[in-house]
């Protein structure tokens, strides 16, 4: 049962990260985008390209990034002449271009197949040290990216990203520049959204282009809206929930005697139902967002 | 949160009288997500086995079997899951699964990790072979598939042939490794068509092999899209070149028997011993015909966990790793002879040469 607690925690780790990487372009940017996937990706497939040719974590971690930022950078290019609405559309194909590409040129990406075989970041150490280990690593990596989101949307920064969202053409007439606004968030946001990615791919130990179809996308953003949008301890929340919740639902149906097939409708009653729930009585999600003083995020 | 996991500990504690009296298996197959169908046809054959099994005494004296089988929702995240979840806390010593090559790798290299037995059922990639010592694969991968069809494509004196297949990781395997054993036996593969998944039309991927003039339309497919390309090709009357298909029954369930009229292919054997028996008990509890042809692995599966236990006389991983390699010499499966190779893989599978003339008929 410990063990299966540490797993838990890890993964709902990965998904906070993602989720507040989300929560950074949605919640404060009003940038809704649909490809949040595919900054995960980069950060997978970093890991695994660097491992496929023999070049270790450090440059796997710095390719993860690189690709994040170009990737954002080309979602940012593109939202300079779209609405907030078109450019999720856009943000969703290029998501879906690059999961084709990832799919397709195996001699780079291993095709549909994947890379396999990823080492354990503590895979030397003896148990249970080793996921003990991944897990203060992925503490350490939530709350380094909790403290820098806390620090960006508190200050003037931060004021300026939330006058983008609710009245761009105000904050352009203020002297604000919103095609750097949204890019500098984007990159941010994406080398947070890399980072999860890198460490998903070196604790799954493999790495392919199933792992980024667009239901998973849409996975963070139920974990965003529940926990709360526009608040960082929201979406973090809204992670550590959804993946317990996910977790846990094998075990109730053992307690209460139900067939295999419950859990598979159970879990899409969860996404589905409770997002649907907290879009109809509570669109501030669980823990709302703060308005005013600065101290509040 | 702390009532969560209060709620499960409870749930770990309550448990453990039961285990004393029954041998508990786990099995992750995908019950819900794009392959939701697949799975749940894996999930009736280890059914079935689990019934066979009890009904006839259960294991290790007398005591009963069960299997927990998880859902892995077509996510890695969700198998890793089940895989762990079933690991520590159910803490079975052999695990069943998945269908995707994606999900069965990084549940497989967990499993062999932990030191449990893997039971692969449904992944024909070619990296389930390197897995590693206590992954066990029971159906063939897809070496042996496009081999047999290669060498079967060649007795009927083909030379050129154009390939269709989905591009997943199955259909890359495929088509990789048929290329592979064609040009290897002589033949020449003309053109190579990746197609994907879900369109409503593929009159130009059709149209394209065309082109290529082959001897022989070599293809795999699924249920819907199988139907699609059938009914195209015999619209386009490129269906006068022979057809053939790997996993005939697969390729052509959902399509209009005028449009695959003369048909060849290959598909998995249920003539074995064990097979009638198994076919006529799957009818008789589902009130169908087989629905895919992989349900037969998950019974294969249990049926020789099984057999490993009653052989090692224990449930400990290791000893029932040793035994199923003893009983993975010429054992009797509902899918054939099941015969692993060093690295565990299943190496060969005596599949069925079929032709369509009114009605499946054997060459």
């Amino acid at each position: 049962m410990f063990e299966f607690l540490i797993h838990v925690a890890i993964m709902a780790c990965l998904y906070g990260l993602l989720s507040l990487s989300l929560n950074l372009q949605v919640g404060f940017g009003g940038l809704v985008n649909f490809g949040q996937v595919i900054l995960f990706g980069c950060g997978t497939y970093g890991a695994a390209i660097a491992f496929s040719h023999q070049l270790g974590p450090v440059a796997g971690i710095a390719l993860g990034i690189v690709f994040a930022v170009v990737v954002a950078a080309a979602f940012a290019r593109l939202g300079r002449n779209l609405g907030a609405d078109y450019w999720g559309i856009a943000t969703l194909a290029v998501a879906e271009v690059l999961r084709i590409l990832a799919n397709n040129e195996a001699w780079l990406t291993g095709g549909a197949q994947g890379i396999s075989g990823i080492p354990l970041l503590f895979g030397d150490m003896p148990r249970p040290m080793g996921p003990l280990m991944t897990l203060g690593l992925c503490l350490v990596l939530l709350l380094a990216a909790w403290w820098l989101c806390q620090r960006l949307t508190t200050s003037r920064y931060g004021l300026a990203l939330k006058l983008m969202r609710e009245e761009p053409q105000l904050a352009a007439s203020l002297g604000y520049d919103l095609a750097a606004l949204k890019t500098q968030t984007l990159m941010v946001a994406a080398v947070l959204a890399a980072a999860s990615g890198f460490v998903f791919a070196h604790y799954i130990t493999f790495v392919g282009p199933d792992q980024l179809v667009s239901s998973e996308t849409f996975l963070i953003w139920a974990m965003v809206i529940i926990g709360g949008s526009g608040n960082h301890l929201g979406a973090i929340v809204g992670a550590i929930l959804m993946q317990f919740l996910f977790a846990f639902v094998p075990f109730v149906k053992d307690a209460l005697g139900l067939p295999s097939e419950y859990v598979a409708a159970m879990r899409l009653t969860l996404v589905g139902g409770g997002l649907l729930a907290f879009l109809m009585w509570r669109t501030q999600g669980l823990i709302p967002e703060r308005i005013g003083g600065k101290q509040n995020g | 949160m702390h009532k969560a996991l209060l709620a499960a500990a409870c749930l770990a504690l309550s448990s453990l009288p039961a285990l004393a009296q029954e041998v508990v298996l786990g099995a992750v197959v995908p019950l819900s997500g794009a392959s939701a169908t697949l799975g749940d046809d894996q999930r009736r054959g280890i059914e079935l086995a689990v019934d066979k099994i009890n009904e006839q005494g259960g294991v290790l004296g007398g005591k009963k079997l069960r299997v927990i089988v998880e859902d892995s929702g077509g996510r890695a995240p969700s198998a890793l899951d089940a895989a762990k979840k079933l690991v520590t806390v159910d803490n079975v010593p052999v695990v069943i699964g998945e269908y995707s090559s994606g999900i069965t790798i990084p549940v497989g290299q967990y499993l062999v990790q932990e030191g449990r037995v893997h039971l692969n059922i449904g992944s024909s990639s070619g990296k389930i072979r390197g897995l590693g010592d206590g992954s066990f694969s029971l159906i063939g991968l897809d070496n042996v598939s496009s081999g047999f069809a290669a060498q079967d494509v060649v007795d009927n004196k083909w030379k050129k042939a154009a390939v269709i297949v989905p591009n997943n990781a199955y259909g890359q395997g495929v088509a990789e490794q048929f290329q592979k054993a064609f040009s290897a036996l002589g033949g020449e593969v003309v053109t190579t068509v990746m197609y994907t998944e879900g369109q409503t039309t593929y009159r130009r991927e059709l149209q394209q092999m065309e082109r290529s003039e082959p001897d022989v339309y070599v293809y795999s497919a699924y249920g819907k899209e199988a139907a699609t390309i059938n009914r195209e090709s015999f619209e386009l009357g490129i269906n006068s070149t022979p057809w053939y298909a790997i996993y005939l029954s697969m390729c052509t369930s959902d399509a209009d028997p005028k449009f695959v009229q003369g048909q060849y292919g290959l598909d998995l054997n249920y003539i074995g011993p064990d097979g009638a028996a198994y076919e006529a008990a799957y009818k008789a509890k589902y009130n169908e015909p087989f629905k895919t042809s992989f349900n037969g692995y998950g019974y294969d599966a249990v049926m020789m966990a099984a057999a490993a236990i009653e052989k090692a006389g224990s449930a400990a991983p290791k000893a029932i790793s040793a035994a199923l390699k003893e009983i993975g010499n010429g054992y009797k499966g509902a899918t054939g002879d099941i015969t692993f190779d060093a690295d565990r893989q299943r190496s060969k599978q005596p599949y069925l040469k079929l032709k369509i003339e009114d009605g499946v008929q054997q060459r």
